[in-house]
């Protein structure tokens, strides 16, 4: 067609689209008159006019513009669901969504159970029941308990759960069907119970037992009972407000019917394990009776409120006594159970009586304990012995109800961590209710998102652990929030602290850092959010290793929250106790231990002296005690910390043994390496059980008890343990992370030691380039890394460039560090060696004498002995033993006292035969036991 | 967070409203990676069988290159008109691309295959590419237009405001053309 002619076609076209048809031939008529061409073609595009106006070109071709909504509502059997499941059939709905039976289709062929959670019910009960269910899956295996294989959400958002099919009846109306007897229903609910059981060791509450979620299969003609929909299991302590859960009772917060108490009353907040005890004795009670404990007698149905009333308030009649209630009914569930309403009353008149009351106990501390206890009591009524249910028991029951179920799951503790911390964080913003009603919706949404990890190629078993999820949300959090920068601020420093309890530091660094830009921009510099965001960024930088950025940022944020937030605030206190650490990274020991005093100082009148924060900034005082070689003050310090830790957090808490293993330390400085040993040995083997071998602390432990062993020349053993260390710390830390390199250190050390000298060089070169790179060349660090590669290359009798080295080193530690440091001293001796033994001793000779000189008239305290030692060492390499011995004597009158140190020197070992030196040795050794030393 | 180049690309757009066509040119690569590099990333991610919307892809496309700040309306259509005819371009190479294997007879599904996807199939799009080219040479306004609303998810007004046509233009041409596809696309 012309293209002039479209113009006028078009024109017409949309005129006649606008009419109704009826009316199109008649303007088509007029329209186009003679023009019989433009007629056909006017015809020939109105032909398909119908089937362009419905549909056509109006979808984009990616999906629906329709907005995210709930797409459950019009599912259909045979349609396809997020891509690998064909459903079959709905198989259940309630106020949580859907159920569909399904075809999985990929990555393996089976039935399973979809379970849709209702969208538009993003409500804070149910995301959170959401995630629990999420955590359960991951740690429940029992024949018992239907398996989840698998969670996420779909494009929408919409979340699922992936579970096992359980083609069953409920196990009320199985045992009816099957007309089983009464021993036979016990059986079977003892399994039921053993499922249960299962789930509280895992610390899972299911909260709304009932028959229906208590299926029986057949399973090689076995009855077989499987507990279903842990999507309500509660494994923390709940705090949904009363009214909350009140008014939502009967829609997804348990069945009436079969709810404890202690859920239907909206003033009590802790549910435990025994609600489930009390729903399990529910169906227990159906089983046997045949109606609810509560069931009315009528057909007319009790008000809810009435309900839940007679829940909280009224002794329900015991099986026995509602069996002989209703002559019609009772006939009909006596028939079910074998047997005539006379001879079923006696049949549960007494033990079974009493262990059904037992178990619906008003009062959770009446009740069993424990699922476990429970079958027990019907194994020996099973067994003919005497059930503990029997009235005059009640000893027995004190026992009982103390114990309790415990949470120590250590896979889930991360998520556990991790969900605390957004509880919290969803509670404070539920409290400005109103204005913040749709902030919550988003994170609940972003929350939901989360759980998106799924990939089923990466699929492993129930196994989807917290990293997963914390790395998935992470990923995606920059955009899934990002209507909302201030919950996502407060998302992203949620997920950064987890990360750096995790040490996971470079995650945290991340996101601390995106956290802290967008409160700077939204909120200014001085608001208390972005200076918290600033000392947390601060602080992971210290964990990082980048301590001059930590610095700046930590006396920034001190600065401004001593203005803001005052000098006594805890948040104040934390950023200076931050800054003290930091400053002991740098090796600012007076500084660190300056500021640590200034927070316990005014720590304690306000917080108390076993507040977290204090004892914290106690810690680290110590370290800087020691960083100072104030052995007995450091000691004090830390023997005082272990007894206050042990009693706040108890014995195996990581904190306390990190205080054990510093006073293992300071024992190991003092001299006292037997006590040293044995306490770093206990440490350990506490940190290998409690905090596992990847731990920073366990690591810790060990390069200290190397270095112990390297001191008592066990360079083996020192070996083993440093290399250890270091393959974990460069796997977690990174190749030049402080605490790496320090083993590196330990373990060039050992290898030196052991004689392995060429390795011992090539890993001590690596460290001193890490070391000069992130510290600059003339950090102390720096220095005495040198020192150690001068020794090296003397050893190797390269003594041109030990002395080369040592030299320069030397030079660069007197004026940095000062010439008393013993680290200047140590490389004035491998300087002074490495001319002795190119026969220069005089040369050696005379910078020992200057340094003694210029030490003699300096102010500086220290320990002035190490030069006359140094100097013995070196006069003996060079084959002077009497003048060794002089200088050593000289040593031992100015303070020096280590006669095992003595023996232990390779430099003097020549002298060991001298009668003076064996003289010496037991002179120091009797001065030693004399005064009671160690 | 994007690493966005925002000032360039406003500037890029600025000179292609005032009539450079060079300008246009040196923002198609940027646009284009940036759109294929979030297709992959949206379609890696597990989705059910109505899944995302070129509309939001669009958009976030738009905000990554823009910033976040929102920039003044005419900028913002301008630029969505730019990635719609890139859409185009992405998911008519993916159905190319997909038509392709099953001709190999395997039929592998692929995370990034987008054909995958309801409401139009492969051939369609395929079809739907070729009638589209075949307007534009008669109409290149109206095919203007398709690809602005079809691709690009541009609204009427959007779509008026970036051609500087009125509404009753947009709503007219939108009407015919679909009209006028349907019926090229059934005789093909």
């Amino acid at each position: 067609m012309a293209i002039e002619q479209w113009e006028q076609v078009k024109d017409l076209l949309y005129r006649a689209m606008q009419l109704d048809p009826a009316q199109r031939a008649q303007f088509l008529d007029q329209a186009c008159s003679s023009d019989c061409a433009l007629r056909a073609e006017l015809e020939s595009l109105l032909a398909g006019d119908e089937d362009v106006r419905s549909s056509f070109l109006q979808s984009r071709p990616l999906g629906s513009d329709s907005p995210p909504s709930d797409d459950s509502s019009a599912l259909k059997p045979g349609q396809l669901f997020a891509q690998r499941f064909q459903l079959v059939r709905k198989v259940g709905e309630g106020g949580m969504g859907q159920v569909w039976l399904a075809e999985q289709t990929s990555p393996v062929r089976r039935q399973v159970a979809l379970k849709l959670i209702k969208v538009g019910m993003y409500d804070q009960s149910v995301v959170k029941r959401f995630q629990t269910e999420r955590q359960s899956l991951a740690i429940m295996d029992h024949p018992a308990i239907a398996k989840v294989f698998d969670a996420g959400a779909t494009a929408q958002g919409q979340p699922y759960f992936v579970m096992e099919y359980v083609p069953g009846l409920p196990i009320t109306e199985y045992c009816d069907q099957k007309k089983l007897k009464i021993a036979d229903r016990l059986e079977l609910f003892i399994q039921a119970c053993e499922g249960v059981q299962h789930a509280h060791q895992k610390a899972i509450i299911h909260r709304d037992l009932k028959p229906a979620n208590i299926l029986v299969v057949e399973v090689d003609g076995k009855p077989m009972p499987r507990i279903i929909d842990f999507g309500l299991a509660k494994p923390t302590a709940p705090q949904a407000d009363g009214e909350t859960m009140f008014t939502q009772i009967g829609h997804f917060v348990g069945t009436p019917g079969y709810m404890s108490p202690e859920q239907a009353d909206p003033s009590v907040k802790d549910i435990d394990t025994r609600t489930d005890v009390y729903s399990l004795g529910a169906v227990l009670y159906v089983l046997l009776a045949g109606s609810q404990p509560f069931a009315p007698t009528s057909d007319e149905k009790l008000p809810l409120h009435e309900l839940l009333r007679k829940v909280r308030e009224e002794e329900p009649p015991s099986p026995s006594t509602r069996v002989s209630g209703d002559r019609q009914t009772s006939s009909t569930t006596a028939e079910a159970r074998g047997t005539d309403p006379k001879e079923l009353a006696s049949l549960l008149r007494g033990d079974l009586d009493w262990i059904t009351m037992k178990a619906l106990d008003k009062d959770r501390a009446r009740r069993y304990g424990s699922p476990a206890e429970l079958t027990a009591d019907i194994q020996r009524y099973l067994s003919h012995e005497p059930v503990l249910a029997r009235p005059g028991g009640v000893r027995y029951l004190i026992g009982k109800y103390a114990r309790r179920h415990r949470v120590g799951v250590s896979v889930a503790a991360t998520l556990v961590l991790l969900l605390a911390g957004f509880s919290v964080l969803q509670t404070v913003q539920l409290r400005r209710i109103t204005r913040e009603r749709d902030r919550a919706n988003r994170i609940t949404d972003f929350m939901t998102n989360m759980f998106k990890v799924s990939d089923p190629s990466q699929a492993r078993g129930n196994s989807v652990t917290a990293r997963e999820i914390l790395d998935k949300a992470s990923n995606d959090i920059g955009k899934g929030l990002a209507k909302d920068p201030e919950a996502q601020s407060q998302m992203m420093q949620v997920m950064a602290s987890t990360y750096t309890n995790l040490a996971l530091y470079d995650r945290a660094h991340d996101l601390a850092k995106v956290a802290l830009d967008n409160r700077m921009t939204k909120l200014g510099p001085n608001d208390p959010q972005t200076l918290e965001s600033m000392s947390q960024l601060g602080w992971i930088l210290v964990r990082q290793g980048h301590y001059d950025d930590a610095e700046k940022l930590l006396r920034q944020a001190l600065t401004s929250e001593q203005h803001v937030l005052g000098a006594e605030d805890q948040h104040t206190l934390e950023t200076m106790d931050y800054l003290a650490v930091d400053q002991g990274y740098q090796g600012h020991y007076a500084e660190e231990e300056e500021l640590e005093r200034e927070v316990i100082k005014v720590g304690t009148p306000g917080l108390g002296p076993e507040n977290e924060r204090v004892l914290h900034a106690k810690h680290y005082l110590g370290v800087a005690l020691w960083d100072q070689a104030r052995y007995p003050e450091a000691g004090q310090v830390f023997s005082d910390l272990v007894d206050a830790d042990r009693r706040v957090f108890g014995p195996d808490d990581p904190k306390t043994l990190n205080a054990l293993g510093n006073l293992a330390l300071v024992r190991q400085s003092d001299g006292d390496n037997a006590e040293a040993e044995s306490l770093y040995r206990e440490v350990l083997a506490a940190q290998e059980k409690v905090e596992g071998i990847q731990h920073r602390d366990t690591t810790f432990t060990m390069e200290n008890l190397a270095s112990l062993l390297i001191d008592e020349g066990r360079f083996a053993e020192a070996e083993k343990l440093s290399r250890t260390a270091m393959t974990v710390r460069t796997r977690i830390l990174g190749p030049e992370h402080h605490d790496t390199l320090v083993s590196k250190l330990n373990l060039s050390i050992a290898l030196f030691k052991e004689g392995h000298v060429e390795e011992a060089e090539k890993m001590q070169r690596n460290l001193l380039a890490s070391q000069i790179r992130l510290q600059g060349p003339e950090h102390p660090n720096s220095l005495e890394m040198q020192t150690y590669l001068a020794e090296t290359l003397i050893k190797e009798k390269r003594y041109a460039e030990g002395e080369r080295l040592a030299r320069a080193t030397y030079e660069d530690q007197v004026r940095i560090i000062g010439l008393q440091h013993s680290e200047t001293v140590d490389t004035l001796r491998q300087l002074a060696r490495a001319l002795a033994l190119t026969h220069r001793y005089d040369e050696a000779s005379k910078l020992f004498r200057d340094a003694i000189e210029k030490d003699a008239s300096s102010s500086v305290q220290g320990n002035h002995f190490e030069l006359w030692y140094a100097f013995s060492c070196v006069a003996t390499a060079a084959n002077h033993p009497d003048e060794a011995l002089q200088y050593l004597q000289k040593a031992a009158s100015l303070g020096y006292k280590d006669a095992n140190g003595l023996m232990a020197d390779d430099d003097l070992k020549s002298l060991h035969q001298d009668p003076q030196f064996q003289a010496l040795v037991a002179q120091l050794r009797q001065a030693a036991a004399t005064n009671g030393v160690h | 967070m994007p690493e966005s180049n925002s000032g360039e690309v406003t500037q890029l757009l600025q000179q292609w409203k005032q009539g450079n066509e060079q300008a246009l040119h040196a923002l198609i690569p940027v646009i284009y990676k940036e759109l294929k590099r979030l297709a992959h990333y949206h379609l890696q991610s597990e989705r059910s069988d109505h899944t995302l919307q070129s509309t939001a892809l669009v958009h976030e496309v738009y905000l990554r290159l823009l910033g976040q700040q929102p920039a003044d309306p005419q900028n913002r259509a301008h630029f969505i008109a730019v990635a719609s005819r890139l859409m185009r371009q992405i998911l008519v190479d993916y159905a190319r691309t997909r038509q392709a294997q099953k001709r190999y007879g395997g039929c592998k599904i692929v995370v990034e295959d987008l054909a995958a996807l309801p409401v139009i199939e492969d051939a369609d799009l395929l079809a739907l590419d070729s009638a589209l080219d075949e307007l534009s040479r008669i109409d290149e306004r109206q095919g203007k237009i398709v690809e602005m609303k079809f691709f690009g998810g541009l609204s009427a007004p959007e779509i008026s405001q970036v051609l500087g046509i009125s509404r009753a233009t947009v709503d007219r041409d939108w009407t015919t053309a679909r009209v006028w596809l349907h019926r090229q696309m059934a005789r093909t």
